[in-house]
């Protein structure tokens, strides 16, 4: 228990430095993408390659995979700030958002459902 | 801090025995903090003091992302051209629905610009919404719409549009619904839901690549 006190924390440690060099690269090419999203492809070459061995970040990422949900409850809960925009009209956009993910589900998967077939009947 | 600290620990508990939608713990804690903050009269900017330094974390909890990635190398590997046209077209529907529909209905950019990346894991929705010029907590709101909507939904879709190979119901669920729709395709599938979770990564990485400049040729 106190072992993974101090490994998850430094580990942890360890993906905030590969989310600065993400944002650091996100920077100095002025992109877009945001630098976390590059710090995740960035992990995961280093990752592919074996340049960082699998145990030295495995219990840290375990752990914020795990309770990736609680790191957004502040986000969540600003929308005490915007409870307005649901009001009225902004009902809607519950709807919006429903049909919009109902499209994606339906259009993402024939698509790959499709394209799988086809490979296993050839 | 400590107040989400403990909010969160308690509806884990809460969730362990009673697993429901609505006992997801996102949600209990996130009305609990709500209900404290709003009965003690204390100001979002106050409790952000403290919540500041969880929302630091998000950057590196995308970056974790990268691991279960890594671990299902082998099925992204086999099934990669399937998947990631599946996923690229799951994210430009997504995006470009979510932009045409809302700017139809007559919503001001600031709301298209956080429903854009609605259907990405809220971490990542978070960051695109930030760099495009949306508001956090609204997308983190939109997230959980699509995340809720998307697993129960899925069941009909599945049955009116012939999705019911494995890997396409994988695909469909991790781009729209992203980590609560792999959890519950998890729980039915195996193959289903490591396809998921690939597609819910890979979904995050395209949304955010193509999010900004899909945005700007619709609005």
């Amino acid at each position: 228990m106190l072992h993974n006190g101090i490994i998850i924390p430094t580990q942890i440690a360890l993906l905030y430095g590969i989310y600065l060099i993400g944002k650091g690269i996100q920077n100095l090419f002025d992109l877009f993408i945001p630098g976390s999203v590059i710090g995740m492809i960035l992990l995961f070459i280093l990752l592919s390659f074996k340049v960082v061995p699998e145990w030295l970040l495995q219990r840290g990422i375990t752990f914020m995979i795990r309770h990736l949900p609680f790191f957004f409850i502040p986000a969540t809960v600003g929308i005490i700030s915007y409870a307005y925009v649901f009001k009225g009209k902004g009902m809607l956009l519950i709807g919006i958002g429903l049909l919009s993910t109902v499209l994606v589900m339906a259009l993402a998967g024939l698509v790959t459902q499709w394209m799988v077939r086809r490979r296993e009947e050839a | 801090m400590v107040l989400t600290i403990v909010s969160y620990i308690a509806s884990l508990h809460l969730y362990r025995q009673h697993r429901r939608i609505y006992t997801t713990p996102v949600i209990i804690s996130t009305l609990v903090v709500i209900v404290f903050l709003l009965l003690f009269q204390v100001p979002y900017e106050t409790y952000m003091i403290g919540g500041k330094w969880i929302d630091r974390l998000l950057g590196p909890a995308v970056v974790a992302l990268a691991y279960p990635l890594y671990q299902y190398r082998k099925v992204l590997k086999e099934m990669f051209v399937p998947i990631v046209t599946g996923t690229t077209v799951g994210a430009v529907v997504g995006i470009g629905s979510g932009l045409l529909l809302s700017k139809w209905a007559g919503f001001s950019n600031l709301i298209i610009h956080s429903i854009v990346p609605k259907s990405v894991t809220t971490p990542v929705a978070m960051s695109i919404s930030e760099s495009t010029g949306g508001v956090m907590p609204l997308t983190a709101v939109f997230v959980m719409i699509a995340g809720i909507g998307g697993m129960l939904i899925h069941p009909l879709v599945m049955r009116y549009s012939g999705l019911t190979h494995s890997v396409g119901r994988g695909v469909g669920m991790g781009s729209a619904s992203h980590a609560i729709g792999t959890a519950a395709s998890m729980e039915r599938d195996a193959l289903e839901g490591s396809i998921s979770t690939v597609a819910m990564v890979l979904s995050s990485v395209i949304v955010s690549i193509v999010a900004p400049g899909l945005t700007l040729l619709l609005l």
